[in-house]
Parts: C-alpha cells; structure tokens; sequence
C-alpha cells in the first residue's frame, strides 16, 4: 500500500489546482479519505491514528513556531507604518540619478523589509502599495514593474531572518535528527541558526545578482524626463530609515552572534515596531484591533497548513510511503551533487502545484530524512531547498509572491511579455543555485570544524538504516 | 454579524456565530502579551538571570490557546492559503457545492476524530490541572486543552459553512 500514499499526494496535488479550495480543506479531506480507505482495507489499524492528537500538541508546544505571530504581525506593523516609504525615499536619495535608480531601490527596500516583514505576503502588500506606484510615476513599464515587486518581495526568504527560513529551519531539525539517528552519523544536528548562518553569503550573491538585473533592466528603459516623478526625502523619513536599517543591522548581528535566538529577535523587532507607532500616534485603538485581528487571521492561516500537513505525513507514514521515497532516493546513483540536482528538480515539481509554506510542511518531512541519510552535508541541503523555494514562489501557477502580485495588479499583462520581465531575475536565480550547488563550501564559511559531518566508524548497510527509519516511525499504541 | 430568521435553529447558527466571533476578538489580544513575554526572555535570561523560564512557560500557553483560535479566525476572514487559477471559471453554485464537500469530508471528521482521539490526552492532563514537565510551573494542561478549544471552534465553523445560506465563494 506504500503507492496509497503516492496517490494521496496527487490528489492533493490536483485537489489544490483544480477545487480551488484553501489548501487546509484539500489537505484534511485527502487525510481523511486516505486514513478511512487504510483502516477499512485493514492497512491502517485505527488505533493508530491516536498518534495524532500527540503530534499536533507538539506543534503547540514548539518554541520556534511562537515566531509565526511575531513575523506576521511585524509585517502587518510594517505595511501600516511609514517605514517602508522612508526606505525606498532613502534609497532614491543615495543612488544616482536615472531611470535604473527606481527599480534599484524597489530591490533593496524588498532587501531590506524582507527579513523584517518575515513573509512574502506581506512584502508584496508592501512592495504594492509603496514601489509599485512611484515606479509607474517613473516610467517603468508595467511588466518591469510586476517583476521588480514580485522578485523583491521575495529577497526576505533567502536574507535571514525570515520566517521561510526559520520554518525550513525547525522542519531540517527534525529531518536531521532522523537521519542522524539512522545513519549512526555523530553530526550535531542543525538548527536554524546554522541554517541562517549558511544562507548568508548565497543571499549577498543572489541579492547582488537581483541587484544588478534591475539595474540593467531599468537602465534599457527609455523615459521622458517630463515623466519622472521628483521624490524627496524629508528629515523625519532620513531619520526613519536610519534606524530601521540599524535595527535590521542589529536584529541581524544578534542573531549571527548567537546574542539571541531568532524567535527573540522577531520579538524584539515587533515590540520595537509596536512602541514606535503607539509613540509617533500611528497605532490608535482602532488600528491595533484590525492589526491583531490581520496578524491572527494569517497566522491561523499557515498554523492550519501545518496542522493538515502534520496528518497528511502520518497517514503517508502509516501506508509506508515514506518508505518507498526513501528506498529511490537512496538508490539514486551518482555522487551528491547528482542526488541533490533530481532531489531539487522532484521539489521544483511540486513547486509548480504547492506553495512554498506546503513543501516545507508536506514534502519536506517525507522526502528530506532520507535524502541527508544519503547526503551528509545537512546546511548544503537546507540552503539549496531554500533557494528552490524562493525560485517556487515566482513559479506559475501558484507561485504565492506571484498570485499576490497580479492580484494586487490592476493591468492586463500579456504573458510573453511578464517573461521577458521575468526571465533574467529567474536566471539569476537558477546560477545562485547552480553556483551553490557546485561549490557547497559557500555555506560552511565562518563554520566550526567540530559542527561538520562525521561518517560512522562501521558503514551501515541499508537495511539497518530501513529499520532505524522503521523505530521512529509513529508507535502502534498497545491494545487495551 | 449574520442575521437569520427567528426559528430556534436560526437562533442557535447565530449564538453559534457570534460566540465564535467574540471568541475570536478575544483571542486577538493574546498576540500583545505573546509579544511582550518572549520580548523579554533576553532581558530576563542574560541580564536579569531570572523568571525566563517562566516567561517562556507562559507564553508557550498563551501561545497555544492564540494559534488554536487563530485556525477558525483564519476560516472566518478567507485567509487561508488557496490557488483559484482555474477554479475562479467555476460557477457560484460548483464553488459552493465543493466548498461543502471539502468541510463535510475534511474538516468536520478530523476535527470529530481529534475530540475522541484527543480525549486520552486532554482528560487526564485538565482533571490533574498537569504541571510543566521541566520547570514544574503551573498551566502546563491549557496547551493540552487547547487541542480541544481547536476542534470545538473547527465544529461550530464547520457547522456554520455547512448550514448557513450565505457562505462566500472566497472562504
């Protein structure tokens, strides 16, 4: 029954795309549906799924999910505040005049915000609402547009702190300790600081390469100077930027010092944020209820995912799914440049159909505890899913930076022309991750000697590894 | 807020409702203090050398009631994560028809499995008033009874979209 779940995972697939049903309701109804046909085929005993109610308390109890909150509400902080304003002013002030400089500060406010704001959801919100405009006073076709504010807005997921990132973060834990466990590695399991220290320098590549495409692509345009729009940047907005750069700054170097953990620091960056607006008389009663009312309505949204995508896995479980990807992923041949490129492509895929908050809840538990049984290098892996999923939010047809995008969009934009706007910001993409990929010491830069992988003193034969796969899987509670 | 008949039905959809609804609003709040106690965990651990543990008990509790809450409130404001590429073509009624399919065979039998299944767990930890393994602080059992606040919230929605004649295409 190990191809029921298989099955299960087309459903959800094609669940997803073809209902149009929050992913929430897909993923619970092909659950149900999979854990009824398993119990009546006598695959599944039910006692069995009493496993649940256990693994959604430790979701509750999970110290890192506290940062969802946080993030949401600093990005709906973010788009109700004038920072994001006082920041793309800022950059205009610096750069050079010209039509690349709109653009080029649209890319670095994206940049900036992204790790602030923490999702891509609210980055679009406020890339829409701020660059968007001034781009359009500034000539920029509408295409460039598009593209500049849905790639920008996904720069927070690659440029730690993010909440993408602290969720690949804790799901890499898990997978790591899983494999560890199964491979008799003595690796320190990774957590998500090494993930964020291992995201740095591939973000400073991708963000200087986001960087120059925009440059580029705002220096081809030929604008009236009778259309550019004159935007100035006041005292109070300098001093704005000022100090959310430095807070950035600040928020940024904790956490790469180990001064605090990330869910600290989205902590300290909401209070700030919070106590700014109630200081400068931006958050009156009224807007603090429909902020909070904001936060929790999205962080119940991707709260849900997590809870549905928590009992999708163990139904797959229970049928052996798991299993099955892990015995092809193991028997793929090659070195681990090659396991993780077919990895990497199976997530590109998915991509396609699931949005990057569903891979990391769906995909990433069943398919990444084999794949770091086979591939040692657990900071390698994180980093290079990272940087698929960040190209996956810019993937038609559910690419949510995408969809955000063209709904907040009021213009039609024909297709061949949203691709040659979108086809040198995805090339730059695809070479980070091609660089990545060929050079994985990019991400061990600044690492420890003692924190790298170790192999075990006797090679363990595979069907060892199945049956320490085997002992964590879900215990079968004792008939009463 | 809805507005029904005057049938006892109608009546109870409505208490129904706006319990969820205040429950919601209430809930909302929890995110400020969520804020301020792991906001001050740093202080508390690397300065102060105290209550850090209890902060972060705390907070895992208020935490754990905000999130399950957060699910129905997410329900109730359409936020939930979807891709209506294709499905924007359908019709009102389709749309509908699977949106209630959806409920009736997802959310309304998980939400009743968690209740039972969850029972073994929530019982025991509540009638005990179940301690912090670690710490010993109190309160330990609300993350375990915010398992059934979840599924209560996730029937009386399901309930809702189910019964209710005006349910919108976008929830």
């Amino acid at each position: 029954m190990e191809w029921m779940g298989l099955g299960l995972l087309v459903m959800v697939a094609m669940g997803i795309v073809f209902t149009g049903l929050p992913a929430l309701l897909v993923l619970l109804t092909v659950s149900v549906c999979g854990a009824a046909i398993g119990v009546a085929s006598g695959t599944i005993p039910f006692a069995l799924l009493s496993a649940l109610p256990g693994r959604l308390i430790n979701l509750f109890e999970n110290d890192l999910l506290q940062a969802l909150p946080l993030y949401v509400l600093m990005g709906v902080l973010l788009d109700r505040m004038p920072i994001a304003d006082a920041l793309y002013r800022a950059g205009l002030a610096i750069l050079p005049r010209g039509p690349a400089a709109a653009p080029v500060s649209g890319m670095m406010l994206g940049a900036l915000i992204g790790p602030m704001s923490g999702s891509v959801g609210a980055s679009v919100l406020a890339m829409t609402r701020i660059v968007a405009p001034r781009l359009s006073a500034s000539g920029i076709p509408a295409p460039t547009r598009f593209a500049v504010v849905a790639v920008a807005s996904t720069l927070g997921v690659v440029i730690p702190p993010s909440l993408v990132l602290i969720l690949l973060g804790d799901a890499m834990l898990s997978a790591h300790t899983m494999a560890v466990t199964a491979s008799g590695r003595a690796d320190r399991v990774i957590n998500t600081q090494d993930v964020f220290h291992g995201a740095l320098v591939p973000a400073a590549i991708m963000l200087v390469f986001c960087l120059l495409v925009a440059w580029r692509a705002g220096r081809n345009i030929q604008i009236e100077s009778s259309s550019q729009q004159k935007t100035t940047l006041t005292g109070a907005q300098a001093i704005l930027a000022g100090i959310s750069v430095l807070s950035l700054v600040t928020l940024l170097g904790g956490i790469a010092a180990g001064q605090f953990y990330a869910v600290e620091a989205a902590a300290m960056g909401a209070t700030v944020l919070l106590v700014t607006g109630i200081v400068f008389g931006h958050l009156r009663l009224k807007a603090l209820d429909e902020i909070l009312r904001d936060t929790m309505a999205v962080t119940g949204a991707l709260f849900a995912l997590l809870l549905a995508a928590t009992t999708l896995t163990l139904v797959l479980r229970t049928f052996g799914t798991d299993r099955l990807i892990g015995n092809w992923i193991t028997s793929i041949p090659g070195n681990d440049i090659v396991v993780m490129t077919v990895v990497l492509a199976a997530i590109g895929i998915c991509a396609f159909v699931l949005d990057a908050f569903e891979i990391i809840f769906v995909v990433i538990p069943i398919v990444v505890p084999p794949l770091l049984v086979r591939v040692a290098d657990a900071r390698w892996v994180a980093v290079l899913i990272l940087l698929t999923l960040q190209i996956s939010f810019l993937l038609p047809p559910l690419g949510y930076a995408l969809m955000m995008v063209r709904g907040n969009f009021k213009e039609n934009i024909s297709f061949s022309a949203l691709a040659r706007a979108f086809s040198p910001f995805l090339l730059a993409q695809w070479v980070v991750l091609a660089i990545v990929l060929c050079a994985p010491q990019l991400v061990h830069i600044g690492e420890k000697a003692a924190d790298t992988s170790r192999t075990p003193l006797v090679p363990l034969s595979d069907q060892e590894i199945n049956r320490r796969f085997e002992q964590m899987m879900p215990k079968l509670p004792e008939p009463d | 807020m809805l507005v029904y008949g005057m049938g006892p039905f109608q009546r109870l959809l409505q208490i129904i409702d706006s319990t969820a609804a205040r429950a919601v609003w209430l809930a909302q709040w929890l995110a400020l203090p969520i804020v301020a106690l792991l906001f001050l965990q740093w202080p508390l651990r690397d300065l102060f050398k105290s209550f850090s543990r209890e902060a972060n008990d705390l907070g895992q509790v208020l935490f754990a009631v905000y999130i399950t809450v957060a699910v129905t409130a997410a329900t109730r404001a359409g936020t939930h994560l979807a891709a209506d590429v294709i499905a924007k073509r359908y019709g009102r009624k389709t749309r509908r028809l699977l949106f209630r399919l959806g409920i009736a065979f997802g959310a309304l039998p998980w939400a009743l499995l968690i209740l039972t299944a969850g029972a073994g767990i929530v019982i025991p930890s509540a009638s005990g008033l179940e301690r912090f393994p670690d710490t010993f602080n109190p309160g330990y059992f609300i993350i375990k009874l915010a398992l059934w606040i979840l599924a209560v919230l996730m029937l009386m929605q399901a309930a809702l979209n189910l019964i209710r004649p005006d349910v919108k295409d976008s929830e």
